[in-house]
Protein backbone atom coordinates (compact mmCIF):
# COMPACT_ATOMS: atom_id res chain seq x y z
CA UNK A 1 0.00 0.00 0.00
CA UNK A 2 1.26 3.54 -1.15
CA UNK A 3 1.56 5.40 2.38
CA UNK A 4 0.13 9.03 2.16
CA UNK A 5 3.29 10.24 4.67
CA UNK A 6 6.94 10.32 2.97
CA UNK A 7 10.08 9.42 4.76
CA UNK A 8 10.79 12.94 5.54
CA UNK A 9 7.41 14.16 6.82
CA UNK A 10 7.55 11.04 9.50
CA UNK A 11 10.90 12.37 10.65
CA UNK A 12 9.39 15.75 10.84
CA UNK A 13 6.49 14.65 13.37
CA UNK A 14 8.49 12.15 14.91
CA UNK A 15 10.69 14.67 16.40
CA UNK A 16 7.49 16.84 17.09
CA UNK A 17 5.90 13.69 19.03
CA UNK A 18 9.63 13.04 20.51
CA UNK A 19 8.35 15.24 23.61
CA UNK A 20 4.68 14.18 24.32
CA UNK A 21 4.54 13.37 27.90
CA UNK A 22 0.99 12.47 28.42
CA UNK A 23 -1.35 9.47 25.53
CA UNK A 24 -3.74 10.98 23.03
CA UNK A 25 -6.28 8.56 21.68
CA UNK A 26 -7.95 9.51 18.81
CA UNK A 27 -11.41 7.99 17.65
CA UNK A 28 -11.81 8.30 13.97
CA UNK A 29 -16.18 7.90 12.90
CA UNK A 30 -16.22 7.34 9.21
CA UNK A 31 -19.11 6.15 6.62
CA UNK A 32 -19.47 3.27 4.37
CA UNK A 33 -21.35 5.40 1.63
CA UNK A 34 -21.15 8.27 -0.05
CA UNK A 35 -18.15 9.27 2.03
CA UNK A 36 -15.14 10.92 -0.41
CA UNK A 37 -12.83 11.59 2.21
CA UNK A 38 -13.14 8.90 4.73
CA UNK A 39 -10.44 6.26 3.65
CA UNK A 40 -7.97 8.76 2.98
CA UNK A 41 -8.80 10.18 6.61
CA UNK A 42 -7.98 6.85 8.25
CA UNK A 43 -5.27 6.04 6.40
CA UNK A 44 -3.48 9.45 7.21
CA UNK A 45 -4.95 9.23 11.14
CA UNK A 46 -3.28 5.50 10.98
CA UNK A 47 -0.09 6.53 9.74
CA UNK A 48 0.12 9.49 12.12
CA UNK A 49 -0.44 7.24 15.55
CA UNK A 50 1.86 4.41 14.32
CA UNK A 51 5.09 7.36 14.90
CA UNK A 52 4.25 7.50 18.55
CA UNK A 53 3.27 4.98 21.21
CA UNK A 54 1.85 7.37 23.04
CA UNK A 55 -0.64 7.49 20.31
CA UNK A 56 -3.82 5.11 20.05
CA UNK A 57 -6.91 5.16 17.68
CA UNK A 58 -9.94 3.69 17.66
CA UNK A 59 -12.42 3.25 14.24
CA UNK A 60 -16.01 3.61 14.46
CA UNK A 61 -18.84 3.69 11.73
CA UNK A 62 -21.18 6.63 12.09
CA UNK A 63 -24.31 4.55 11.64
CA UNK A 64 -23.58 1.35 13.10
CA UNK A 65 -22.21 3.08 16.58
CA UNK A 66 -24.44 5.73 16.77
CA UNK A 67 -24.50 5.58 20.48
CA UNK A 68 -20.43 6.27 20.44
CA UNK A 69 -20.88 9.08 17.50
CA UNK A 70 -24.06 10.24 20.08
CA UNK A 71 -21.75 10.84 23.10
CA UNK A 72 -18.89 12.55 21.42
CA UNK A 73 -21.27 14.53 19.24
CA UNK A 74 -20.13 13.56 16.48
CA UNK A 75 -22.22 14.13 13.06
CA UNK A 76 -19.56 13.99 10.21
CA UNK A 77 -18.16 11.76 8.13
CA UNK A 78 -15.15 11.71 8.44
CA UNK A 79 -15.42 12.78 11.64
CA UNK A 80 -12.06 12.69 14.51
CA UNK A 81 -11.92 13.35 18.13
CA UNK A 82 -8.80 13.98 19.45
CA UNK A 83 -9.14 12.74 23.23
CA UNK A 84 -6.90 12.57 26.24
CA UNK A 85 -6.12 8.67 27.39
CA UNK A 86 -4.82 8.29 30.73
CA UNK A 87 -4.46 4.29 32.07
CA UNK A 88 -8.28 3.29 30.59
CA UNK A 89 -9.56 6.70 30.65
CA UNK A 90 -10.75 8.66 27.85
CA UNK A 91 -11.42 12.50 28.44
CA UNK A 92 -12.68 14.37 26.01
CA UNK A 93 -11.34 17.78 25.81
CA UNK A 94 -13.74 18.56 22.53
CA UNK A 95 -11.48 18.86 19.79
CA UNK A 96 -12.51 17.59 16.59
CA UNK A 97 -12.08 17.60 13.37
CA UNK A 98 -14.65 17.47 10.66
CA UNK A 99 -13.67 16.34 6.96
CA UNK A 100 -9.89 15.36 5.80
CA UNK A 101 -6.98 17.11 7.62
CA UNK A 102 -5.04 17.72 5.41
CA UNK A 103 -3.12 20.41 3.52
CA UNK A 104 -2.26 23.70 6.56
CA UNK A 105 -5.01 21.19 8.49
CA UNK A 106 -2.31 19.14 8.22
CA UNK A 107 -0.44 21.03 11.08
CA UNK A 108 -3.50 21.88 12.63
CA UNK A 109 -4.02 17.81 13.42
CA UNK A 110 -0.69 17.47 14.83
CA UNK A 111 -0.54 20.54 16.49
CA UNK A 112 -4.28 19.47 18.49
CA UNK A 113 -2.46 16.35 19.41
CA UNK A 114 0.56 17.80 20.95
CA UNK A 115 -1.97 20.75 23.07
CA UNK A 116 -4.10 17.38 24.31
CA UNK A 117 -0.93 15.39 25.03
CA UNK A 118 -0.06 18.72 27.18
CA UNK A 119 -3.07 18.58 28.81
CA UNK A 120 -3.19 22.64 29.22
CA UNK A 121 -5.10 25.06 26.92
CA UNK A 122 -2.31 27.75 27.42
CA UNK A 123 -5.81 29.67 27.96
CA UNK A 124 -5.63 33.35 30.18
CA UNK A 125 -7.02 33.22 33.60
CA UNK A 126 -9.80 35.50 32.15
CA UNK A 127 -10.54 32.93 29.76
CA UNK A 128 -10.85 30.45 31.82
CA UNK A 129 -12.96 31.74 34.39
CA UNK A 130 -15.38 32.82 32.06
CA UNK A 131 -15.66 29.09 30.40
CA UNK A 132 -15.75 27.08 34.32
CA UNK A 133 -19.49 29.42 34.54
CA UNK A 134 -20.74 28.30 31.08
CA UNK A 135 -24.21 27.38 32.12
CA UNK A 136 -25.03 26.43 28.24
CA UNK A 137 -23.12 24.60 26.08
CA UNK A 138 -20.64 26.48 23.45
CA UNK A 139 -19.95 24.84 19.80
CA UNK A 140 -17.26 26.90 18.31
CA UNK A 141 -17.11 25.56 14.36
CA UNK A 142 -14.30 26.95 12.44
CA UNK A 143 -14.86 26.88 8.61
CA UNK A 144 -11.33 25.96 6.37
CA UNK A 145 -10.23 24.97 3.56
CA UNK A 146 -7.02 22.36 2.68
CA UNK A 147 -4.98 24.60 0.59
CA UNK B 1 -19.49 22.41 27.54
CA UNK B 2 -17.27 23.51 25.03
CA UNK B 3 -16.25 21.84 22.10
CA UNK B 4 -14.25 22.87 19.00
CA UNK B 5 -14.95 21.47 15.72
CA UNK B 6 -12.80 22.39 12.62
CA UNK B 7 -14.92 21.69 9.48
CA UNK B 8 -13.61 21.27 5.99
CA UNK B 9 -15.32 23.81 4.37
CA UNK B 10 -15.75 22.05 0.81
CA UNK B 11 -16.62 18.94 1.61
CA UNK B 12 -19.70 20.27 4.38
CA UNK B 13 -20.57 22.76 1.51
CA UNK B 14 -24.27 22.85 2.61
CA UNK B 15 -23.05 24.03 6.08
CA UNK B 16 -20.88 26.50 4.60
CA UNK B 17 -23.93 27.82 2.77
CA UNK B 18 -25.83 27.79 5.55
CA UNK B 19 -23.77 29.95 7.49
CA UNK B 20 -22.15 31.92 4.31
CA UNK B 21 -18.65 31.33 4.57
CA UNK B 22 -16.82 33.04 1.90
CA UNK B 23 -13.80 33.52 3.46
CA UNK B 24 -11.64 31.00 5.49
CA UNK B 25 -11.23 30.32 8.48
CA UNK B 26 -14.52 31.69 9.93
CA UNK B 27 -15.44 30.93 12.76
CA UNK B 28 -19.29 29.95 13.70
CA UNK B 29 -20.58 29.99 17.19
CA UNK B 30 -23.71 28.00 18.49
CA UNK B 31 -25.33 27.87 15.31
CA UNK B 32 -24.73 31.38 13.73
CA UNK B 33 -25.18 33.14 16.74
CA UNK B 34 -21.86 34.85 15.88
CA UNK B 35 -19.51 34.35 12.96
CA UNK B 36 -16.17 35.76 12.79
CA UNK B 37 -14.05 35.95 9.28
CA UNK B 38 -9.93 35.49 9.78
CA UNK B 39 -7.83 34.83 12.49
CA UNK B 40 -9.66 35.41 16.16
CA UNK B 41 -7.23 36.54 18.87
CA UNK B 42 -7.65 35.17 22.40
CA UNK B 43 -9.34 37.93 23.85
CA UNK B 44 -11.71 38.50 20.64
CA UNK B 45 -13.11 35.53 21.16
CA UNK B 46 -13.87 36.01 24.76
CA UNK B 47 -15.54 38.98 24.33
CA UNK B 48 -17.79 37.07 21.85
CA UNK B 49 -18.83 34.52 23.80
CA UNK B 50 -19.20 37.06 26.46
CA UNK B 51 -21.93 38.80 24.17
CA UNK B 52 -23.58 35.91 23.01
CA UNK B 53 -23.36 33.78 26.29
CA UNK B 54 -25.92 36.19 28.34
Amino acid sequence: MTTLLNADVVKQIADAFAPMKESVHILFFGEKEDCVYCADTQQLLEEVVAISDKLSIELYDLKDDADVAAKYNVDKAPGVVIAAKDGDTVSDFGVRFAGIPSGHEFTSLIQDILLVSGRDSGLSQDTRDFLKGLKEPVLMQVFVTPT
Amino acid sequence: MVQAEMVEATEFQALSNKYNVSGVPQTTINDGAANIVGAVPESNMLAELKRIMK
